[in-house]
């Protein structure tokens, strides 16, 4: 039987990798799968919650963030192609203006 | 212990892989990496009793988000744009402290207890009032004063009422009247790791002078294998009983006693019961040692309307074997069928599926319409030409001049290079015919 605080801090640790990939790597399609990461970190401390407390409803909000996370995926890569389009790059350090 | 082994593995591998989808420089083995992450908080979720969402993290994040980023991936061509800039030099040895104080923090808070594990809620119990006396005739059902149902006749059940743990009394009064036929007070606990906590308190026995007796059963309404049913019989007969089945009409040596000596006032569990069981041929007897044959036994009540006595799939049944009065005083005795769904399996699909049907349904609709939206915007996001307005469109088909409407049906352009006059082309002589 592992503790729930296993669970949690594997999920802390998921959660720090996906921020510091957010923090340090340019590459904009980098940056969503590191977003993608830190959900998923915190869907895993959702479940592990879940099984401690014996309520679906933890089950139920992982359910959703995963539908919420594929809207945003679709949307953001979509907003990547139009970028990549005007400005041949991908690098988000070159998108900090506001123009067209 | 396995449990912690696996853990450890499993958990490993799910931080080598963020690691190495944070250093890969090529963003394809990156998004590789990541799914073998994903394939690990599956696995994960699978040790924490949710194989629903085991399945989902697979079919929806490690398929079909993925294919998603691969795809993107290889469509720009981006798996190597990015060299680091030197904008930011600031940003990475900040990003690494904050984590790393980020990561002291929640480590210190989770491993010294600050996080709330305590114990579940408990579940409030559930009761249900079986009315069994024959002798009693319709009563009303209180618990702790509070009325339950009314006018239950012998025979009949309440429905399941959630109820405050802890010492509860139950009165049964005669119908429409304020005098108790039996009261009893029973004990009933909260729980706080089933999924659904029942009980049963079965009114029986009795006679004209004497007043029931009401037994508490506990309802195990937790998962059936699948297919099946839990069947459990309470004996509120005056006498012992056998479970019979009888087979074939005809054949003698195909009897069996499926539960043999039920006394009153007990319960017995039968072992899951397959749902294409028919119980024809099932019948309750009376007991007597002394008899060769099965057959040769008193048949107290047959099981053979099949209208009544059905086994129902993923069902726990209650079965209380009662009595009934006939017009000449005399007792026969009677069967109460009591089918409940059985309550679905944490973090199974169908318990999923409750819960996202019923209370968060309006939430799930609104996941539903977000990812139309998002549909509708990539769309919109990613179409190539510039929108370009209707209305100016026709006006300058209308502001057409004539000369170029004239080209368009002739063919030439009318208008010649040296003088801006419009002139018809030289009628070309017609080839003469043969």
């Amino acid at each position: 039987m592992v503790q729930t605080e296993a669970f949690v801090m594997l999920s802390a640790v998921l959660f720090i990798l996906g921020a510091m990939g957010v923090l340090l790597r340019r590459n904009a399609i980098l940056l969503f799968m590191s977003v993608e990461l830190m959900l998923n970190a915190a869907n895993l401390a959702l479940v592990a919650f879940a099984k401690q407390w014996n309520q679906a409803e933890g089950h139920l909000f992982v359910f959703f963030v995963m539908a919420v996370a594929a809207a945003e995926v679709a949307i953001g890569l979509a907003l990547i192609v139009a970028i990549f389009r005007t400005k041949q790059s991908i690098n988000i350090d070159e998108m900090h203006k506001m123009e067209g | 212990m396995t449990e912690v082994i696996l853990f450890i593995i499993v958990g490993g591998i799910a931080i080598t892989a963020a690691v190495m989808m944070l250093l890969s420089e090529n963003a394809v083995h990156s998004a590789l990496f990541l799914i073998v992450n994903f394939a690990c908080v599956a696995f994960l979720y699978l040790m924490l009793d949710a194989p629903f969402l085991a399945m989902m993290q697979i079919a929806v994040y490690a398929g079909a988000i993925m294919v998603l980023f691969l795809f993107v991936i290889m469509l720009l061509g981006a798996e190597k744009l990015t060299e680091p800039t030197k904008q930011f030099r600031w940003l990475a040895p900040l990003a690494l402290a904050l984590s790393a104080a980020f990561l002291l923090i929640a480590g210190v808070a989770i491993t010294s207890g600050q996080i709330d594990l305590s114990s579940p809620n408990e579940r409030p119990p559930m009761l249900r009032i079986v009315h069994a006396a024959p002798y009693a005739g319709p009563v009303d059902v209180y618990a702790n004063g509070e009325l339950l149902a009314s006018n239950v006749t012998a025979g009949k059940s309440t429905d399941f009422h959630a109820l405050a743990a802890g010492d509860t009394e139950i009165a049964l009064n005669i119908a429409g009247t304020s005098t108790a036929a039996v009261t009893t007070t029973v004990s009933l606990p909260g729980d706080n790791t089933k999924q659904a906590n029942g009980f049963t308190a079965i009114a029986y026995g009795g006679d004209a002078s004497t007043p029931p007796q009401v037994a508490l059963v506990q309802d195990n309404l937790e998962t059936v294998p699948v297919r099946t049913a839990r069947v459990s019989i309470f004996n509120g007969y005056p006498e012992a009983i056998n479970l019979v089945d009888f087979g074939s009409e005809t054949d003698p040596s195909d009897d069996k006693i499926i539960v043999g000596d039920i006394q009153p006032g007990a319960t017995v569990e039968l072992p899951p019961v397959n749902q294409d069981t028919s119980l024809r041929a099932w019948a309750f007897t009376s007991v007597n040692s002394a008899a060769e044959n099965l057959s040769d036994l008193n048949v107290l009540a047959r099981l053979n309307n099949p209208d009544v006595f059905t086994i129902k799939r993923d069902s726990a049944e209650l079965m209380v074997v009662g009595a009934e009065q006939l017009l000449d005083g005399t007792l026969r005795a009677a069967v109460i069928p009591l089918v409940n769904d059985a309550v679905a399996s944490f973090g199974g699909p169908s318990s999923i599926a409750q819960l996202l049907f019923t209370r968060y349904l309006l939430p799930f609709q609104l996941i539903a319409v977000l990812l139309l939206a998002a549909m509708v915007g990539a769309i919109v996001l990613t179409h190539k030409e510039s929108f370009v307005p209707r209305r100016r469109d026709v006006r300058r088909k209308v502001a057409k001049p004539l000369t170029s409407a004239i080209t368009d049906q002739v063919g030439h352009d009318v208008l010649t290079p040296d003088d801006r006059t419009p002139k018809l082309p030289e009628k070309q002589p017609e080839p003469s015919g043969d």
